[in-house]
């Protein structure tokens, strides 16, 4: 949007600002396998909107359904007619404890337990909108980001409530993104940052950004990269927070920001539908492909599918900038990318046009570093 | 034959256990707040008497123990099973409902609805030995196979505690709709099954469904749930051995609430049975299969079928009929030829089946609602829940035994004989139901019915609760009957139970019965009454909104005149009706007249379009959430 208002210097400052400052040049292990579920091989829709691992079941939830993954196959199409609230399916959160799906979806929210659903509306319940866009489970609160505001649903007494622009800091109601820390709870909030929840302490906080809409970092720790936050990611590792918006990436480990725009960074594109991360790997769902950063070293390595060969290109940009490339015969199913998530060291990648599978290849990594640090 | 066994269980009342039941009552140790107190206080001319009310039991692994649980006396009573006397009582929590023992008997487990927690009692010591808080209105229970963890059903908070038993701590709930009940851990420790009371919430159009939940028991997470059309009141679960087939048999009960009541004249209204539950395994089907059996005869019904148990090697089974105080004994080989010669689409509505293969109907005490048979396979044991007695059966013969007496007053009050008639379904044409049977727990079966009028699906209304109705007349929804007088005498006689009725004593002690039912403890209310920053919100809104106008506090929330909140549908023939009392609100869904509205919310998002039922359309969805954390709390 304000592309052309940018000041390159101000870009090279941002570069210098979030090199990790043990950068080492090296190479991370490359995803250069790739299965893709799509309308041809038993998807019901195209797009793909997120992706939960269970075990060795993969949950993906699309336009137009929730599908079930076993053993490369798509085993169960489930949507409407099966119970489900609405056949778009915005977001997925296993509780660990009971084994239930919560899914989000753009007509309310549903559970499904031992296969069947309970479906929860703004009619029925305390549901503040039937737009919903994330759950997330933290012990036994249900946490639902909704175009009217952020539920808290406790599941032993039923008691909903409602927080909105009306009784926390936020500057819109509309919410994107919930990530379960560690006392805390962030959710992303479109046009209002990312607002912070301390369980213990019962209260709000608010991390916007300082200089209003400007998609520019003026000076170190000034924080959050843009208010429009699309999605958001806590690293238990790192204890650090990974917000997404439509203007770069941020994250926040409690003391420092580090904000990334692709103009000096191996950042596919400032459009970032969300991110996950866990040790020192930051991935971004980007609308140009999935780019991955290794916080640690400060090397970033992006895939995306080559719209000419049909084939896979992954783009490796060191931490003193130098960028290769090289070409996998297989790749993600689309550049643009909503979702992802981890299976082992297997990855699962929502895009526009089916879900990707990125399998770890143990055995090549070393040839496959090599080639890539050759250019091959 | 009666005589004779009372004498026998006078006999064996053993010296400590009169001194126990006698120092209990000169101590005055029966809790306060339970029926108990509530039904001596209340009803006019009332002996004042201490019933136990044993509702489950279960024998000891050796089969040498019976331990009984007795919900009105909140005590254990363990019974010799050679001798059958008592050998020892032990004090429990508020309103004991089941009973787990741990597998190497050591341990019993009891669960406490009204206290929401689980004794750990030692076997052997017969005391207390833990106390585990659980979920809301805890019930049915079982342990594992190793005995380490203890699953609870809450029938209140619609969840199933996991309780590890190491630690005493709460693992984890899983959801069971609705009202959780009866839980059985699989022969081979691999699953429990739940059962439900009520059925899922549907459309006031729509038959009922009811859910049969499968956990495994390694993930302790719900494996299946089993969904059964057209049925409510899932029961006990009894699992036949492998060797004949290893499927499950649930009672329940059936009943064709979308058809006028009025045709309980000709039969086929309410009908009892069984599901037969085949499991899914490993390879097979994907899903378990269910297929539904009638117990009752054509001519003759056999309301409230609740207990259930297969002799060890499996060749029979025994259900209880609550409501008409008998045993079925099912043989188990004719069943199986039933099952295989009339299809799973025909069977659930044949009244010809039972004939086949129910090979004795025994006559029992009051309210039968379990059956045990011994580890050997040589006696079947009854809990007569009204008679504070036991019915021993002989297997394979199949005859009553004895009965055991198990301490209660001898004397039957007014408001015991009213319980016992408020669980009689002989009252009823052709013994088709009890008024338990659609009021279990003298509480709701959650769905609508086609009461009085003839045409099919007119005034269609939603049952009500019967807790703490006291002072709540007039009654019906439509509000026409004046008192419970009324409402029990001739209506019952003649719109649904097409008989004779109760005569003038058993309608004034039916009566006093149902004016004694106590409400249950508010789960949403903190127990120093304070209420939580959204239930004063709410309770502001309310006052505010002018809702006291017809729902005043200082009659249980209700005007006690009809009103029209517009909320009358298609079929009904006028929009007046009874402004409900509002306590325990939570417990009572479906909500409205006509059970359409199948949450608090759906009351005013959806059927309130016209403001007409309070002026709510100018309210936003957080004032809504805190109005009804506020109604909660009533």
């Amino acid at each position: 949007m304000k592309s052309g208002q940018r000041n390159h210097w101000l870009g090279c400052l941002v570069g210098l600002l979030c090199i990790a400052p043990t950068a080492l040049a090296q190479t991370p292990a490359l995803y250069t396998k790739w299965e893709n579920f799509t309308t041809a091989n038993g998807m019901p829709d195209a797009k793909v909107f997120c992706v939960a691992i269970d075990g060795d079941r993969v949950w993906a939830g699309t336009e137009n359904g929730l599908v079930l993954i076993e053993n490369s196959k798509v085993v169960k199409v489930l949507g409407t007619a099966d119970g489900l609230v609405n056949r778009v399916v915005t977001g997925i959160a296993i509780d660990k404890k009971t084994g239930d799906l919560w899914l989000a979806t753009f007509g309310g929210v549903s559970r499904y337990s031992g296969g069947t659903f309970e479906n929860f509306t703004s009619l029925r319940t305390g549901l503040a909108n039937d737009i919903v866009y994330a759950v997330a489970i933290q012990d036994d609160i249900l946490w639902v980001a909704t175009t009217a505001g952020i539920n808290k649903l406790n599941l032993r007494t039923g008691e909903w409530s409602i927080v909105s622009e009306r009784t926390a800091p936020m500057h819109e109601p509309w919410s994107y993104g919930i990530a379960v820390g560690e006392g805390k709870v962030y959710f992303a909030v479109w046009g209002g940052g990312v607002l912070e929840y301390d369980i213990a302490g019962d209260y709000w906080k608010p991390y916007t950004d300082p200089d209003g809409e400007m998609e520019l970092v003026l000076f170190k720790n000034q924080g959050l990269i843009h208010i429009i936050v699309s999605n958001i990611s806590y690293n238990h590792d790192t204890k650090m927070f990974w917000a997404s918006t439509y203007f770069g990436m941020s994250g926040y480990d409690g003391h420092n920001w580090y904000n990334y725009l692709s103009m000096d960074s191996g950042l596919a594109s400032d459009f970032i539908n969300a991110t996950q991360t866990r040790g020192d790997d930051v991935w971004a769902c980007t609308d140009k492909g999935l780019s991955y950063l290794n916080f640690k070293t400060n090397t970033w390595v992006t895939y995306r599918p080559n719209q000419k060969t049909g084939h896979g290109e992954i783009v490796i940009t060191g931490p003193d900038k130098k960028v290769t490339t090289r070409e996998t015969p297989t790749t993600l199913a689309h550049n643009y990318i909503l979702n992802m998530t981890f299976q082992g060291d297997d990855i699962w990648v929502a895009t526009a046009a089916g879900l990707s599978h990125g399998m770890h290849e143990s055995h090549k990594e070393g040839k496959t570093n090599e080639q890539a640090r050759n250019g091959r | 034959m009666k005589e004779a066994s009372q004498k026998r269980t006078i006999r064996s009342m053993t010296l400590p256990t009169l001194l126990a039941t006698a120092s209990v009552i000169a101590m005055g140790l029966w809790p306060a707040g339970t029926s108990k107190a509530q039904v001596s206080g209340t009803a006019t001319g009332a002996v004042a008497s201490n019933y136990l009310t044993p509702t489950e039991a279960k024998f000891s692994p050796d089969g040498a123990k019976l331990y009984v649980v007795c919900e009105d006396d909140d005590s254990v009573l363990v019974v010799d099973a050679r001798t059958q006397r008592t050998l020892g009582r032990v004090k429990v929590g508020h309103k004991p409902r089941g009973l787990a023992v741990s597998p190497d008997g050591k341990s019993l487990y009891v669960a406490n609805e009204w206290s929401d927690t689980v004794s750990v009692v030692d076997a052997a010591a017969l005391r207390v030995r833990q106390t585990l808080p659980t979920g809301w209105g805890p019930v049915g229970l079982t342990t594992d196979k190793p005995g380490k963890t203890l699953y609870v059903a809450n029938s209140i908070g619609n969840d199933i505690s996991v309780l590890d038993l190491a630690t005493g701590t709460e693992l984890k709930r899983l959801v069971s709709l609705r009202s959780p009940h009866y839980v059985e851990l699989s022969r081979d420790g691999r699953q429990v099954f739940v059962t439900n009371l009520l059925p899922h919430l549907v459309s006031p159009d729509e038959s009922p469904v009811s859910e049969f939940v499968i956990i495994d028991t390694q993930k302790q997470t719900v494996a299946e749930r089993i969904l059964i059309p057209g049925v409510l009141e899932l029961r006990h679960i009894a699992e036949a051995p492998a060797a004949q087939g290893g499927y499950l048999l649930v009672p329940l009960m059936r009943p064709k609430n979308l058809n006028p009541l009025i045709q309980v004249a000709n039969g086929w209204i309410l009908t009892h049975g069984m599901a037969i539950v085949r499991l899914a395994k490993p390879g097979g089907a994907a899903r378990s299969e269910v297929t539904q059996i009638l117990l009752d005869d054509m001519d003759y019904y056999y309301a409230g079928a609740d207990g259930a148990a297969f002799t060890p090697d499996g060749r029979y089974a025994l259900v209880t009929h609550a409501d008409a105080a008998m045993v079925s004994v099912i043989d188990t080989g004719l069943l199986r030829k039933r099952l295989q010669s009339v299809s799973t689409g025909e069977l659930p509505n044949r009244l010809d089946s039972a004939r086949e293969f129910v090979v004795r109907r025994l006559q029992t005490e009051s309210n039968p609602t379990d059956v045990e048979v011994s580890p050997d396979g040589r006696t079947a044991v009854v809990v007569n829940r009204l008679d504070d007695s036991l019915t021993v059966l002989s297997i394979p013969g199949f005859q009553v035994r004895s009965r055991i007496d198990l301490g209660g007053p001898k004397e039957v009050s007014v408001l015991r004989h009213g319980q016992q008639l408020f669980h009689d379904a002989k009252f009823c044409f052709q013994g088709q139901f009890a008024c338990a049977t659609c009021h279990p727990d003298d509480h709701i079966d959650g769905v609508a019915w086609n009461l009085e009028t003839p045409q099919l699906g007119r005034d269609r209304v939603a049952n009500r609760t019967l807790r703490g109705i006291a002072e709540t007349a007039p009654y019906k929804w439509n509000g026409h009957n004046p008192d419970l007088e009324t409402q029990c005498g001739p209506r019952i006689a003649k719109f649904l139970f097409h008989s004779e009725g109760f005569n003038a004593k058993q309608l004034a002690d039916l009566v006093s019965f149902i004016k004694s039912i106590p409400l249950p403890p508010n789960r949403h209310l903190a127990e120093d009454r304070q209420l939580t920053p959204a239930q004063e919100r709410g309770r502001n809104i309310f006052f505010q909104k002018a809702c006291d106008t017809c729902h005043p506090p200082a009659t249980h929330y209700t005007a006690r005149i009809s009103s029209d909140v517009g909320t009358a549908a298609k079929y009904d023939t006028s929009g007046l009706f009874d402004i409900p009392q509002l306590d325990r609100i939570y417990e009572k869904p479906p909500y409205l007249h006509n059970g359409e509205a199948q949450s608090l919310e759906e009351i005013w998002t959806i059927y309130n379009p016209t403001d007409k039922h309070g002026v709510t359309s100018d309210m936003t969805k957080e004032q809504l959430n805190d109005l009804i954390e506020f109604l909660k709390s009533l």
